[in-house]
């Protein structure tokens, strides 16, 4: 009796304890939601004066629809695009597809802040790409501040959230039906309409909806295209209240959130139920057989062209105009780029200590503290793993949570924890309060590729570890644990780039000793220190690199 | 053994402080503030200037008073206020010194009695609308300016008073149109005290307003955006820009050019104060003296590149040569009860509404 409840401890605190650290910013946010001033405020008094405030005001309602239009871009535009890529890379006979590939993932590693600002840039109204269009043309025929071309960024940038669904959904269907139809006579581009995508549509959906909902959450990207033409999504909406009233308006930010996961959670729901809905169609799939590669014929170089344009604007433009942007004084009209090289703006981080600390943070925060993050993971994956009570569907639904609210503000009621909460306060400057906030923020994430990972171990190993005397704990130390060694490896891998790139989550938390490059860009691009902005840019790009290299390397599968 | 080590500790901090005069003309009990701040050895302070830019005073300060540590945080003035509540309100303690450009937040805070009561002995060196009930002190003298992008706006073209400005950009929106930038006083509290002044001091004001909204206007929420966007070229005129900034960049800078206003031009102060629940009040007394003093002030005035309050200061960047340039005509803001007017919520949503109204009408043609 004593023996099993002991048994049971770990597990129980590993519960007790996600649900502490997912649960109480939340219920705080809810709180705040329903007062008149700041919680910690002794004037406070309770009511639903905030949700008045935002929705009798037309910013509320024109974020709302801004946000609506950007992600519904983004999915007519993601897609398509990115299902046809997925069927051209894995079906049809592209040359260089081996090159193509780690490339393709490339934007959904790159830190959207950084992106933006690459695009500003490169191809804003004085970007380098812009002048020199100017000068060859006379004139250059783009504009990337209208809510038009936002969507379209976001939506080209978007493209390998897609890929990567529609093509995991294409290699685990058999090519045979395929072949049929070229054989009849179909095109390449008949087949893939006809026969391959409509076989993935339920990936396709999923996809979808998964685009949406990123729209929806949409933050860096707007935040610096969005500013000159004053174009609000709802996450910009709520930045723009922490200044709107003079003094902090936590109370119509915490209201606003409400809203936000309002219409995110109910879609983090609905992917919920497609995925495991996707895995009932998996009976009607084709048969898995060996799989022919069609061959595109002419169409070859049209593909080819095209994935190459689309690379060029998603990649090539921003990450260039970065690097260009942080070895140059000033730019524009009439500047001569080779008189105006300079390395000033890496020394001026290197001279100033809040940056090299934040560089230092970064990097801390995504080695060790994705490593701590993994090892979380594990533990909470450890606590559902084979197990089908209640509690393990209370954690389930409990780790999406966190997915649902905006970083942004997720962050901000972790500073509230840690100011309000006393045995947490002594931790409040240090890069623990960063480090628990992204962990609790990626939570959904991580758990994702822990229980990938958990589920390819087959259930023999353990049942025979168990029916020769071992007790739970100790299948999973000595059998489970060992076993999924490699896939461990490979999540601390994505965490690490993950926390590399998360920005928004950072920019309540900012405090000295709490730096981290991602939340020091907001912060500084609102500040205008662009030469820094750009110089920082480049090393997170260099680090997310470096962690893309190291996976490459390993033939770590960059999908989740 | 352990009493040995205590009583050589004594002595150097007692050495410590007899090697600290008291400054001249300070009253001679400052020397037992000096000896309480070097027992508590450090200062803590919370700003919204620069690190980097504050470092010739931070350095200095440390060489004057080498017992006192500084610890400098710089945020911006928003997070600055909201942190600091929340901190007071938490019970750890805040910053023993706030040092901000949001003037009306300093002030409110005053008022919400968050600062502690102290007549520095430099106050009688400062002007009048500088000193807040002997608890907040205006620090600097930095003008709101006109930026303009010298390669693609002709001289003859750039506006010198508020009067051209307003015309200009309502007259030319061929070349204007899409390439105005100010402040966006909805993200800005500077921004937003800039303009509430501007209504007080220009008559003009509704039709400049209107000519925001005729020249489609690109709003930021700090200075150092209007400068790039404005140096590169992607923007040609920036409206109430901080000229502290402005002026250092330019030095730098082949294409930015700087107006101080003819007609008038606002100045904006920093305003210091010290924390009711300091930890160190002692160590941020010498702090808020040393800067409001010859000393502080000559640095301000020339390596930090701000504006020096003081008038009997020789430096390059001085209220005193500013006068000299703009007369009369010279408006700072003072550090005063009437510029929280504003943060009344209703007043503040009142004020953005018809300004949004009136930019409107301006877009509309009317």
């Amino acid at each position: 009796m004593r023996a099993s409840a002991l048994a049971g401890l770990p597990r129980g605190l590993t519960i007790l304890v996600t649900a502490a650290a997912v649960l109480s910013p939340l219920s705080l946010i809810f709180y705040q939601s329903f007062l008149t001033a700041p919680f910690f405020d002794a004037r406070k008094t309770v009511g639903v004066g905030a949700y008045e405030f935002i929705f009798a005001d037309p910013d509320f309602w024109q974020a709302s629809t801004n946000s609506v239009s950007i992600a519904a871009a983004m999915v007519v535009i993601a897609v398509p695009l990115g299902a046809l890529l997925a069927f051209v890379m894995e079906r049809t006979d592209l040359p260089g597809k081996r090159w193509i590939e780690p490339l393709l993932l490339v934007p959904s590693f790159v830190s959207p802040m950084v992106l933006a600002f690459g695009y500003v840039v490169a191809a804003g109204p004085v970007g380098f790409y812009t002048v020199w269009a100017t000068e060859l043309f006379g004139s250059a025929p783009w504009g990337i501040y209208s809510l038009v071309a936002i969507g379209a960024i976001a939506g080209l940038t978007h493209v390998p959230n897609v890929y990567v669904y529609a093509s995991a959904a294409l290699k685990s269907l058999g090519s045979d039906v395929e072949e049929a139809a070229r054989v009849a006579g179909a095109s390449p581009f008949r087949v893939a309409l006809t026969v391959s995508l409509p076989l993935i549509q339920p990936a396709l959906l999923f996809s979808a909806v998964l685009v949406f909902f990123l729209g929806f959450e949409l933050f860096g990207l707007p935040l610096v295209l969005g500013d000159p033409e004053g174009h609000l999504v709802l996450s910009t909406y709520l930045y723009k209240l922490t200044n709107k009233l003079g003094v902090p308006s936590y109370h119509l930010m915490a209201a606003v959130a409400i809203c936000i996961v309002a219409v995110t959670f109910p879609l983090v729901l609905l992917q919920r139920w497609l995925l495991q809905n996707s895995r009932k169609y998996a009976t009607i799939k084709g048969k898995a057989g060996r799989m022919r590669e069609l061959p595109l014929g002419r169409w070859k170089w049209v593909a080819a062209a095209l994935i190459g344009l689309w690379l060029f604007v998603g990649v090539v433009v921003p990450l260039s105009g970065i690097a260009l942007r942080a070895f140059v004084s000033n730019w524009g009209y009439g500047a001569n780029l080779a008189e105006v090289l300079t390395l000033e703006h890496f020394v001026s981080v290197w001279d100033e200590p809040m940056l090299m600390r934040a560089i230092r943070n970064t990097i801390l925060i995504g080695t060790v503290g994705g490593a701590i993050a993994v090892a979380c993971y594990t533990a909470i994956g450890f606590a559902t793993h084979r197990r089908n009570d209640g509690w393990s569907r209370f954690v389930d639904y409990l780790v999406l949570v966190p997915r649902a609210v905006p970083g942004l503000l997720a962050g901000l009621a972790f500073l509230w924890v840690f100011l309000f909460f006393p045995p947490l306060t002594p931790l409040r400057t240090t890069i623990f309060s960063m480090w628990l906030a992204y962990t609790v923020v990626w939570l959904a994430y991580g758990m994702r590729l822990i229980s990938s990972s958990l589920l390819q171990v087959s259930t023999e190993l353990e049942e025979a570890a168990r029916s020769v005397g071992a007790s739970r704990g100790q299948v999973s130390r000595q059998i489970t644990l060992p076993l999924i060694r490699p896939g461990l490896m490979a999540s601390w891998l994505l965490v690490f780039m993950i926390f590399e790139r998360e920005y928004s989550t950072g920019v309540y938390l900012l405090a000295p000793g709490t730096e981290v490059i991602g939340a020091q860009l907001v912060s500084l691009w609102q500040g205008g220190a662009i030469d820094v902005v750009a110089a920082l840019s480049l090393i997170n790009v260099v680090l997310v690199g470096a962690g893309l290299a190291v996976a490459l390397r390993f033939g770590v599968r960059l999908r989740d | 053994m352990l009493s040995r080590v205590a009583a050589v500790a004594l002595a150097l901090s007692w050495s410590v402080a007899v090697a600290q005069p008291v400054p001249a003309g300070y009253p001679a009990d400052y020397a037992q503030v000096i000896a309480a701040a070097n027992k508590e050895g450090k200062v803590v302070i919370y700003s919204a200037l620069d690190t980097k830019a504050a470092q010739p005073l931070i350095k200095d300060f440390s060489a004057l008073y080498p017992g006192v540590k500084v610890e400098y945080a710089d945020l911006n003035s928003t997070e600055l206020y909201n942190r600091f509540i929340a901190e007071v309100a938490s019970g750890q303690g805040s910053a023993d010194v706030m040092w901000s450009s949001a003037m009306d937040l300093q002030v409110k805070l005053v008022d919400d009695g968050q600062a502690l009561a102290y007549a520095s002995p430099e106050v009688p060196k400062l002007p009048a609308w500088a000193v807040y009930k002997n608890q907040a002190y205006g620090t600097t003298f930095e003008p709101a300016v006109f930026i303009y992008n010298k390669r693609l706006v002709a001289a003859d073209e750039v506006p010198q008073d508020h009067a051209a400005f307003a015309r200009l950009i309502t007259t030319r929106a061929d070349k204007f149109k899409g390439k105005v930038t100010t402040y966006d006083i909805e993200k800005s509290g500077v921004g937003f005290m800039f303009v509430v002044q501007d209504s007080k001091y220009f008559p003009g004001m509704k039709d400049l307003e209107k000519g925001f909204g005729v020249a489609s206007y690109r709003v930021y929420a700090s200075t150092g955006n209007m400068l790039e966007k404005v140096s590169s070229g992607e923007h040609l005129l920036g409206y109430n820009v901080l000229g502290s900034y402005a002026l250092v960049r330019a030095k730098k800078d082949p294409a930015l050019g700087v107006v101080l206003p003819r007609d008038y031009t606002l100045v904006l102060s920093r305003v210091m104060f010290i924390g009711k629940q300091a930890k160190n009040p002692n160590a941020a007394k010498l702090w808020v003296d040393y800067i409001l003093s010859v000393r502080g002030q000559k640095l301000i005035g020339s390596d930090v590149e701000l504006f020096s309050i003081r008038n009997d200061v020789d430096a390059e960047y001085t209220a005193a040569t500013l006068t000299k340039q703009l007369g009369p005509n010279i408006k700072p803001i003072p550090v005063s009860a009437e510029i929280v007017t504003y943060l009344d919520q209703k007043k503040r949503l009142d004020f953005l509404a018809d300004w949004k109204a009136t930019l409107a009408a301006g877009a509309a043609g009317k």
